[in-house]
């Protein structure tokens, strides 16, 4: 297993690096670049400013030239400096780190705590008004657009109840934990949305390609009453699919979620990367999609070996 | 089957609650009430404001962004107010040539003398003195300062001196009439003397001014927090209010949600967006006419756009086709005002006494029939040598409200014969093409400063301009509007310039854009601008509360 480990770390070194190629190429195929932002504020602006604004950020010279110095640069950790706040790359992030990791990582837990009981139970009682009633919640958590349900969530506990704040992380110059909760809930469960549409199907078809197989009948004709069966002998084996697909889903933690992060005013790498899209901002995308990369890959390594761990069958060499 | 029920009885529970949060009256008032706004009641005046996306950089010299929330901290010799206008700021007034702060030299140079107010403070302590104008000046015009978006304007400055504290002299290469629009920001050379103020973070993220507020944090993508200068240079009582925090809210659905929840006093809105709150309790709405106009522009670049609209008599023809009122009236809600010339009623400059193309279906048909375009087949489409007119306006999705507006001019224009179709393209793609020259028809939009030079826009060889027309009695006029530097001088030539600009019909304007801002009901002193330098210029007046 350690070698295992090892080995796949050590391929994750040409597996970035192939991937930062991509990516790279890939941005700046995207036609304008960040000198149109300038055209883009709808201001006139002088093709020599553009031109010398092109040299000063290096863009004048051939990709690969551009390529080779952000590699060599970023192979001693400098991600080098954003065009338009003109800060470095890893600081930017650095500092929206915090605010995606506590938004995510309670979505995360959010969703898991209700989709995880919500699929076992579907499954146990197969058909059954609990049953529809999960799956058309499901249908409808992966359907609805997440901006419109933000929205409507605003309305309905903010500008309606006044419960809850409409926007933001904090209440400036309030520093007590409740306001920092207030802020937190909506859009956590917001973003819990669609992972609990998609873990609670998951979980659902999972147990029931358990539920009916010959050691679960083998347990329940022992008189194991119908929840040990059913939380020790079925879910075990059940949850390996699921654990693997949540692992991967746990990769996002670091990049974000764009959308309810712009609806919210979550100060999180969501906005950060869609702001930086707009801009053109070269080095910033770079920095963002090569973090959100690493976890990707770094992940899919944690789900094989958790997939190890839960399912002895499963061996590594 | 005892846990079904209970599970059954808290999603009945949770239903419950969605339906009557529904049915719950609106009680605005309510929210308003709740303690989140303004924290009057601890004696201290705090203006929240719920704004648009991030900005780049405090730095108002490199930033990309509009810079409203520098210039509440700080300030330049000069600003654009609500009438358009210039007016001083740490100057003791705009040198001209009638008070003698400006004079020309015989070998053309032109030498203008500022003088500065005394005893104007930095936020620190340290005293601002010509020192500082010059050594902004040194920034903007060196290699760094290709990041100042009109570098190009400073460069006609030769030098700049500095003969004692309160005296700036520059000599200029030549009269330059937008003059007094260069230096908004004046640049602390105690502290950022020797560092590269690109990267700065110690200026950029937490600048150093001599404006009404004082920076107190940037909080990355949360706000910029400002606190009253308590030794602002104006004296008592200003500025009128304690501190002003700018939230950063992307989404113009959020910002409005916030502010009926009533968690902001001041926010700006779309035009879209004003009857959602024209009614809230608690807030009122101001609109604030901009320097931006939009406009539909034909090319003659372009193939297809030469052989279509190189006869003037077509053009205008065109024009009297397209129903602006309608536009205004009906796309933008009656929030807009139609526009025939590009520099807005409310500056000095603008001339209502331009040719005006009024909704004339009737009168275009004839105009294009007298050009030599009728219907000689009978496809409802006019024709000429066998071609037919139609062409393309070049959409951009980012902008769903001038697609709008395209759509409105392709139906108005089918009426008389015209056909028109559309090519949609993304944001980036959309520009990519524009700079190409190689398209037919656009609807587009300029923003303009208080100054009303329009040179860049409209002349031969102008760098923004891509529809390949070209006046040499527009140059003419340009070129004289730009070298005189009295206002009675100027007016009659920028007069001049959008008469030839309408009568030419190269593009047609549309209507003026306008920022509506929601306030709180008591806010005073609110003075919107709408040149490129926003509307916080007078941010030391504000005030609300009693």
């Amino acid at each position: 297993m350690g070698r295992y480990i090892l080995r796949r770390l050590v391929q994750m070194i040409p597996l970035l690096l192939g991937i930062s190629i991509i990516i790279f190429l890939v941005i700046q195929a995207a036609p304008g670049g960040p000198e149109t932002v300038f055209l883009g504020q709808g201001r006139f602006v002088d093709p020599e400013i553009m031109e010398k604004y092109r040299q000063r950020l290096g863009l004048d010279q051939p990709i690969y030239v551009q390529y080779l110095r952000w590699i060599g640069a970023a192979l001693r950790g400098d991600f080098g400096y954003s065009y338009t706040a003109a800060r470095p790359v890893s600081q930017m992030i650095l500092e929206r780190l915090p605010a995606t990791l506590e938004l995510m990582a309670v979505g995360f837990v959010l969703a898991a705590i209700i989709a995880l009981p919500l699929g076992i139970y579907s499954a146990i009682r197969q058909y059954s008004i609990f049953d529809y009633l999960g799956t058309s919640f499901s249908f409808l958590g992966i359907a609805m657009p997440v901006f419109w349900f933000g929205l409507i969530l605003q309305l309905i506990f903010a500008v309606r109840l006044g419960w809850l704040p409409t926007s933001g992380r904090i209440t400036v110059g309030n520093t007590g934990f409740g306001d920092q909760v207030a802020h937190l809930i909506l859009p956590a469960v917001v973003l819990s949305l669609r992972y609990i549409a998609g873990w609670s199907r998951y979980m659902r078809a999972s147990f029931l390609g358990v539920i009916n197989t010959d050691y679960v009948r083998t347990a329940r004709s022992k008189g194991l009453s119908e929840q040990r069966v059913a939380l020790v002998h079925a879910l075990k084996n059940a949850a390996i699919p699921v654990v693997s697909i949540m692992a991967l889903d746990l990769a996002g933690l670091f990049s974000g979620a764009v959308i309810t992060e712009t609806i919210f005013a979550w100060p999180g790498i969501g906005r950060l990367f869609i702001q930086a899209m707009f801009d053109r901002d070269y080095p910033l995308l770079m920095g963002i999609l090569m973090l959100g990369s690493l976890m990707v890959v770094f992940f899919n390594l944690i789900a094989d070996i958790i997939y190890g761990i839960l399912d002895p069958r499963i061996t590594y060499d | 089957m005892i846990r079904m029920k209970s599970v059954q009885f808290t999603l009945l529970i949770a239903l419950l609650m969605l339906i009557s949060a529904c049915a719950a009256p609106a009680t605005p008032g309510d929210a308003a009430e709740s303690g989140q706004t303004a924290s009057t009641e601890s004696g201290e005046k705090v203006l929240r404001i719920a704004y648009g996306a991030e900005i780049d950089t405090l730095n108002a010299l490199t930033s990309q962004n509009l810079t409203d929330i520098e210039i509440l901290m700080v300030e330049g010799l000069i600003m654009s107010n609500d009438q358009n206008t210039y007016i001083p700021i740490l100057a003791k007034e705009i040198p001209t040539l009638e008070n003698g702060g400006v004079v020309m030299n015989d070998d053309g140079s032109v030498t203008m003398t500022w003088n500065l107010h005394e005893g104007v403070k930095w936020h620190d302590g340290e005293e601002f003195t010509s020192e500082d104008v010059c050594f902004t000046w040194d920034f903007i015009v060196s290699e760094a300062g290709s990041a100042v978006y009109n570098q190009t304007e400073y460069l006609n400055i030769e030098s700049c001196e500095a003969p004692d504290p309160y005296t700036v002299v520059f000599t200029w290469k030549a009269p330059y009439a937008p003059y007094a629009s260069l230096f908004d920001t004046i640049l602390p050379k105690h502290v950022l003397e020797g560092q590269d103020v690109l990267t700065y973070d110690a200026y950029n993220r937490s600048p150093l001014g001599t404006g009404p507020f004082k920076f107190v944090e940037w909080k990355t993508g949360e706000y910029v927090q400002v606190e009253k200068n308590e030794d602002y240079w104006r004296g008592d009582p200003y500025p009128n209010i304690d501190g002003i925090i700018v939230q950063f809210i992307p989404d113009p659905n959020t910002r409005v949600n916030a502010l009926k929840a009533g968690e902001y006093d001041f926010g700006q809105i779309l035009p879209n967006q004003v009857k959602e709150v024209e009614d809230l309790a608690g807030y009122k709405v101001e609109l604030v006419n901009t320097n931006a106009w939009v406009h539909f522009d034909l090319n003659i670049a372009s193939e297809r756009g030469a052989m279509l609209f190189s006869d003037q008599a077509v053009r205008q023809a065109l024009f009297h086709a397209i129903d602006r009122e309608a536009i205004a009236r009906d796309l933008m809600e009656g929030t807009v005002e139609v526009a025939d010339t590009g520099i807005t009623p409310n500056s000095p400059y603008h001339n209502s006494d331009v040719m005006k193309y009024d909704f004339n279906p009737e009168m275009a048909r004839q105009m294009l029939e007298e050009a030599g375009w009728t219907d000689s087949d009978g496809d409802g489409i006019l024709d000429k040598d066998g071609e037919s007119f139609s062409f393309t306006i070049i959409n951009r999705n980012s902008r769903p409200e001038r697609v709008a507006i395209a759509q409105v001019i392709q139906a108005n224009l089918k009426d008389i014969g015209v056909e028109v179709t559309f090519e949609n393209l993304e944001n980036a793609s959309w520009i990519e093409k524009w700079l190409s020259k190689d398209w037919e028809a656009v609807v587009s939009g300029w923003i303009i400063p208080a100054d009303p030079s329009l040179t860049s826009l409209y002349a031969c060889d102008a760098s923004n301009n891509f529809t390949g027309f070209c006046s040499d009695e527009l140059d003419a006029a340009m070129e004289a509007s730009d070298m005189v530097l009295e206002f009675s001088d100027r007016k009659p030539l920028v007069d001049e310039v959008q008469a030839i600009l309408a009568e030419e019909a190269w593009s047609l304007p549309l209507h003026y854009l306008v920022n509506p801002f929601v306030l709180r009901e008591d806010f005073q002193n609110f003075k919107g601008s709408g040149t490129n330098l926003g509307s916080y210029w007078n941010s030391y007046e504000w005030d609300f509360g009693q």
